[in-house]
């Protein structure tokens, strides 16, 4: 089944969901509705942090048309904490608040307008108390501790060792070390070193969190909610409530983005102790403001020194990381240890020391967020490695070729080795931006590489179903947030059995349906769900085979599939035709299952990358010199992917992440002042709109089917957004001579730094 | 969503007068909503009335006022849209014109009107800067009749206005430029409000032709820059500075009037930008519109393009 | 108040608040559903509806304001089942991703195309200014657009 040229996969068809989503018939959340559902809203903290001494919803529960007020004491019948890594967070503050907008009480009442109201009737007793709202502050000496305590760990194997340093507000620590850095650096020819930040942005998915919970009478609960990760909602109720994991129903309709803000637990819990205690379904939406009071991205300080020979040859790295996690730890434990580990870049470094820290502060939860923790350290390296170029009196383009990790390289003992040609990245998006050609007087280019491993271990399970009239139905729980898995996923059923794709149905994920998938998120889904159903596809292809060469006294390696139908010289038998055969009927199905669980390893994170996402970024900008405006006029991204099994969906998903990326890069930052989140509206928190988009943007992949997805498949959608900032402030660099460290790179920042290299004549 | 109300829809401004000054401070005027519906939406007003401008007589109308038969009189309750598209208006203001194409975006522009747009006094308001510069005034209505105020005294800072509870703005009325005036709009800033406009125009001495030959003299000069200071400001010091210029001397000089007007504007800290960096913008900008606009005195329409700058 | 408007081609009578919003009568009264709440400040267009052909907030407009008018959401864009030019292009362009502000760029779109049959590239960010985007980066979007006009001319 090899050498036939592939009759979908690679193609760029449509995606699946396409006609559904233009024509306003696609279903999210919000637009479920359940008879009698009940409208949920929360009264949330206006203090960073405070006591939180008395909340009596006692006028609120009285007053017509409210079904359940709840506070944090209520909730006695159930384990309130949950969190992925920490059980750290509270359905609802319990005694403390720990940020601006921290759920204290909640109502759930006829409509969304009594609900509103009867927050009105809730009196709480706030004792403010001094709040850490920056990485400074909360590693103070004698900081106040946002954790009094030492909360539980959560449900992931590889942050069983959790390492907190008690008294403090350092919830996580990880370390990694290789060769002896210190010495190394003290030794080596060229030193560079600088620390970089990176701001709190948020996700700013157009669908804001929502979910709509309903106990039955059996005690059974069901939730539609906006999650990437249906299996880890479902695990944290199963907590909470003591249920069974099979008594809990996770159900998944269209995502209105995710982005990584919608991965874990975030408002399902509260929506389901409200439809407990309202005894009816209750919808919990959130608005835009409170999606900026659920999570973000986590902030960022990074310090590296890297030491380099007079060849240009890196000898070492050390990296001291801070990252603001926010209130409650969320994934961040994991952000950052995933994120430090690739610290070192896409690089052969052989003496290196990794130290960084999950920091607690009294804002927004940080969690996972495009890039998870790379595009922190890729901010900082990347712009080093320039600095190094500069000093060395090098090419940066030649100066990362010269260092880059070969393919079958090894990236660290016992992990994956690399599975991709960086070289061939790196050159293409020189080649693509013109790097040997001079640019023009008023521009300005630079590049940036990026090295991100995928969550490790992990598992993907799937069916695959074939139906007594030929047609199939996919159970993948991977969930379709834009990204185009639906499309992909039936795609690679679609070839493996060869039917034409309008004969595969994806259904939604819903555990009480769709089997395990760990997350949609990490790039995974290609390579892991899609491999995982892949494997279904084909054992129900071997049963197909099983019973051609049966019944047609074939052998099976004779046979092949084509348009529906098995076929061999001068034999023919269609998928119905063999179902009957095997059923003696019209009826019965043929089920495959695909189980993909690598495993833990003796890899430094406890499992093996599945593939490295790898990608190279090039930028051309011109700037606005009287006012600090920079403007990317050209970005050519390259990512290494393996096989591109829709290069339509592929190329959309990392025009999308270069964009993304010019977000943080050029014009988002939460900005807090006297613990007050200033601009958690988009009226002055500013994405990117479309004339940001350069006017010149060009996503490429190199396709050497050397990934272990299907057909050869890495995955992609991370290593579009990563590179963006670092080759965009190493093009200002060569165009200005100014370096800037801080992001974003506003108008104003740039502005500054450009007055203080030469005075305004 | 919003809190019950009663909507009043008056057809005449006497009826619509009565209704504010019986109601006071339990009513609202309401006209596109833009502004209105948002602050009721976020909690920050919760009037219990809301009193529709749009179906009283005259409110909708552009028109050229009677009495000088060459001041423009635009009604409270017409869109920017409405104003974009006006023959009327781009034959007479043809800068209002432009500038109206660009305030908000598309579906504000739809339905948000002058009046609104005016009497919200959002310190960031495109035409509340650009009026500045056309002698405008508006005309507010109550049980006590009539009475105009130039545009200066009505707003008094960020979303203040001297309108009493009980009156109602009728219309805003302007006085275009003499043909011979070149003109710019320039707007800058990152966020969905701009961190600070100016409106440019340079009345010429027509005597020695249409401009092309570089020796027009400013006659008179009139910037305004808005969002950086309480209100916005015409910058005396910056017009006295061009006043009997040559429009070809104007490259070299331009950049003393933007000196000027800086010196004249009283910024703020805040998310739009530092204080200084807002100064040092208003000198860029004044700058940049004063060269546009001599561009356009010379027939010639300048191709420089800025980022998160939009020229009208 | 009643009120009387025509929706996606046909006349509806429908009994509302002053005080309701038309999104919300579109979406729970109509069960119109393509129109989306999302940042509910008039800044991002995922309520994108077209009023008389004039795109409007619909978060951010009185129900009681339709009354006399035509309202034309998603739903109404398709012939039965055949695709609006806008909205085959935006499939075959792979301009769709999530899809939460699909429904208000094909309106908008289709509210510019109305005004201008030869828009340019400068046009339609122009239009699209309010329309954001956190999925596709625009690029797909705008070219759609410019396919469709180019198509229907």
């Amino acid at each position: 089944m090899s050498a036939r040229p592939l009759r979908v996969v690679g193609h760029p068809v449509p995606r699946v969901d396409a006609i559904e989503k233009v024509t306003g018939r696609a279903r999210y959340v919000t637009d479920l509705t359940l008879p009698g559902m009940a409208h949920a809203k929360v009264l949330r903290s206006p203090y960073a942090h405070a006591r939180v001494r008395r909340v009596d919803v006692t006028r609120a529960r009285a007053r017509p048309g409210v079904f359940a007020a709840l506070a944090g004491a209520d909730l006695t019948w159930c384990d309130p904490y949950y969190g992925p890594a920490y059980r750290d967070r509270p359905v609802l503050a319990i005694g403390v608040a720990r940020y601006e907008g921290e759920p204290v009480a909640a109502v759930a009442a006829v409509d969304e307008a009594t609900a509103e109201e009867a927050l009105e009737l809730i009196d709480v007793d706030y004792e403010p108390l001094a709040p850490v709202m920056t990485l400074e502050e909360a590693l103070a000496e004698d900081a106040p501790l946002v954790h009094a305590g030492q909360p539980p760990a959560g449900h992931f194997a590889d942050l069983s060792t959790l390492r907190p340093r008690p008294g403090t507000n350092i919830c996580h620590q990880f370390q990694f070390a290789r060769g002896d850095a210190a010495a190394a650096l003290g030794g080596a020819d060229v030193v560079v070193e600088d620390a970089y930040r990176f701001p709190p942005v948020q996700h700013v998915a157009l669908e804001p969190h929502a979910a709509v919970a309903a106990w039955d009478e059996t005690g059974a609960l069901t939730l539609w909610a906006s999650t990437q990760n249906p299996y880890s909602v479902r695990v944290e109720l199963a907590k909470m409530f003591d249920v069974p994991l099979a008594r809990i129903r996770v159900v998944v309709p269209h995502l209105g983005g995710g982005f990584g803000s919608k991965t874990y637990a975030k408002l399902e819990p509260l929506a389901a102790t409200l439809a407990r205690a309202a005894a009816r379904p209750v919808r919990l939406a959130a608005s835009v403001p409170e999606a900026f009071q659920t999570v973000r991205r986590c902030a960022s300080r990074v310090a590296v020194r890297a030491g380099f020979r007079r060849d240009g040859t890196l000898v070492a790295v050390a990296c001291d990381a801070d990252y603001d996690v926010g209130a409650y730890a969320d994934i961040g434990p994991r952000v950052v240890q995933k994120g430090t580990y690739t610290a070192t870049g896409p690089y052969r470094v052989p003496h290196v020391r990794l130290e960084a820290r999950a920091v607690y502060t009294n804002t927004t939860p940080g969690g996972a967020f495009r890039g998870f923790g790379v595009p922190q350290l890729a901010w900082a390296l990347e712009s080093l490695f320039d600095v190094a170029a500069d000093r060395l009196d090098r090419d940066p383009v030649d100066l990362r070729r010269q260092n880059f990790l070969a393919h079958g390289e090894e990236f660290a003992p016992g992990d994956t080795p690399i599975d991709g040609k960086l070289e061939e990245s790196l050159s293409r998006a020189a080649e693509a931006i013109g790097w040997t050609r001079a640019p023009a007087a008023d521009r300005g280019r630079g590049v940036a590489a990026m090295l991100k491993a995928s969550v490790a271990p992990s598992v993907s399970e799937a069916i695959v179903r074939l139906h007594a009239d030929g047609s199939v139905t996919v159970l993948a729980s991977a969930v379709e947030m834009g990204q185009g898995t639906r499309t992909v996923l039936t795609q690679i059923a679609a070839e493996v059995l060869s039917v034409p794709l309008a004969r595969v149905t994806v259904v939604q994920p819903d555990t009480a349906v769709t089997p395990y998938d760990q997350t949609t998120s990490s790039s995974r889904s290609t390579a892991m769900t899609g491999r995982a159903v892949q494997v279904a596809a084909e054992d129900v292809r071997d049963q197909l085979l099983a019973i051609a060469a049966q019944n047609l006294g074939v052998a099976a390696r004779e046979l092949a599939l084509a348009d529906g139908a098995l076929v061999a010289p001068a034999r023919r038998l269609t998928y119905p035709e063999a179902l009957a055969l095997k059923f003696g009927m019209s009826g019965g199905e043929l089920i495959g299952r695909g189980v993909i669980a690598p495993g833990r390893t003796a890899a430094p994170l406890g499992g093996s990358t599945p593939f490295w996402e790898m990608a190279v970024g090039a930028a051309e900008v011109s700037v606005d010199e009287e006012t600090g405006a920079v403007r990317v006029e050209r970005y050519v991204s390259v990512a290494d992917v393996g096989r591109a099994i829709n290069p339509l969906l592929l190329e959309g998903q990392d025009e999308g992440g270069v964009v993304q990326g010019l977000g943080h890069t050029l014009l988002e930052e939460m900005l807090y002042a006297d613990g007050h989140l200033l601009n958690g509206t988009l009226l002055v928190y500013r994405v990117p709109r479309a004339d940001d988009t350069p006017s010149e943007l060009e996503c490429h992949f190199v396709e050497n089917a050397d990934g272990s997805g299907p057909f050869g498949a890495k995955g992609a959608g991370e290593g579009s957004l990563i590179p963006v900032s670092p080759a965009v402030a190493n093009a200002l660099a060569r165009l200005t001579g100014v370096r800037l460290r801080d992001l974003p790179l506003t108008p104003e920042r740039v502005w500054r730094a450009l007055r203080a290299r030469s005075p305004r004549a | 969503m919003l809190r019950p109300f009663t909507l009043h829809r008056p057809e005449t401004a006497e009826e619509a007068c009565a209704l504010l000054a019986g109601l006071g401070e339990e009513a609202a005027a309401y006209a596109g909503g833009t502004e209105l519906l948002l602050m009721m939406k976020l909690g920050l007003l919760r009037p219990r009335h809301l009193v529709d401008v749009k179906r009283i007589r005259g409110f909708g109308d552009i028109g050229l006022e009677p009495l000088s038969g060459r001041r423009l009189t635009i009604g409270a309750a017409v869109t920017h849209r409405a104003v974009e598209q006006s023959a009327l208006v781009r034959a007479r203001c043809p800068l209002v014109s432009s500038v109206a194409r660009h305030v908000a975006n598309v579906r504000v522009r739809n339905v948000g009107t002058v009046g609104g747009n005016l009497a919200f006094a959002d310190p960031h308001s495109d035409l509340a800067t650009l009026f500045l510069t056309l002698d405008a005034s508006v005309e507010l209505l109550s049980p006590r009749g009539r009475r105009e105020l130039p545009l200066d005294d009505f707003v008094r800072g960020p979303w203040e206005t001297s309108r009493a509870s009980d009156e109602l703005l009728g219309s805003v009325t302007l006085t275009p430029w003499a043909s011979d005036t070149a003109a710019a709009y320039v707007k800058f800033g990152v966020h969905e409000r701009p961190t600070l406009a100016v409106a440019a125009a340079l009345r010429l001495d027509g005597t020695t032709g249409a401009g092309r030959n570089g020796r027009d003299r400013i006659v008179e000069a009139r910037v305004a820059v808005g969002c950086v200071s309480l209100k916005p400001v015409r910058m005396a010091a910056a017009e006295a500075r061009l006043t009997d210029l040559s429009i070809g001397d104007l490259d070299d000089a331009a950049r003393a009037a933007a000196d000027a007007a800086a010196a004249g504007v009283d910024p703020a800290d805040d998310l739009y930008g530092s204080a200084d960096y807002k100064r040092e913008m208003v000198a860029v900008f004044v700058g940049r519109a004063l060269r546009i606009a001599a561009a356009r005195a010379r027939g010639a329409e300048s191709a420089a393009r800025f980022p998160h700058t939009v020229v009208a | 108040m009643t009120i009387r408007l025509v929706v996606n081609g046909r006349p509806r009578d429908l009994e509302v608040a002053p005080h309701a919003l038309l999104l919300d009568v579109l979406r729970d009264t109509l069960d119109l559903k393509g129109a989306k709440r999302s940042c509910d400040t008039q800044v991002c267009g995922a309520c994108t509806v077209l009023v008389d052909g004039l795109a409007v907030s619909a978060c951010t407009y009185l129900a009681v304001e339709a009354d006399g008018r035509s309202v034309l959401t998603v739903e109404g864009l398709a012939d039965g089942e055949s695709l609006h030019p806008l909205q085959r292009a935006f499939v075959e362009a792979g301009a769709v991703q999530c899809g939460f502000c699909t429904s208000g760029m094909l309106l908008t779109a289709k509210a510019m195309l109305a005004e201008n049959r030869t828009p340019t590239r400068d046009d339609v960010l122009h239009y699209l200014r309010g329309s954001l985007c956190r999925c596709t980066g625009y690029r797909k979007i705008v070219d759609a657009v410019l396919a469709a006009a180019e198509t229907a001319r």
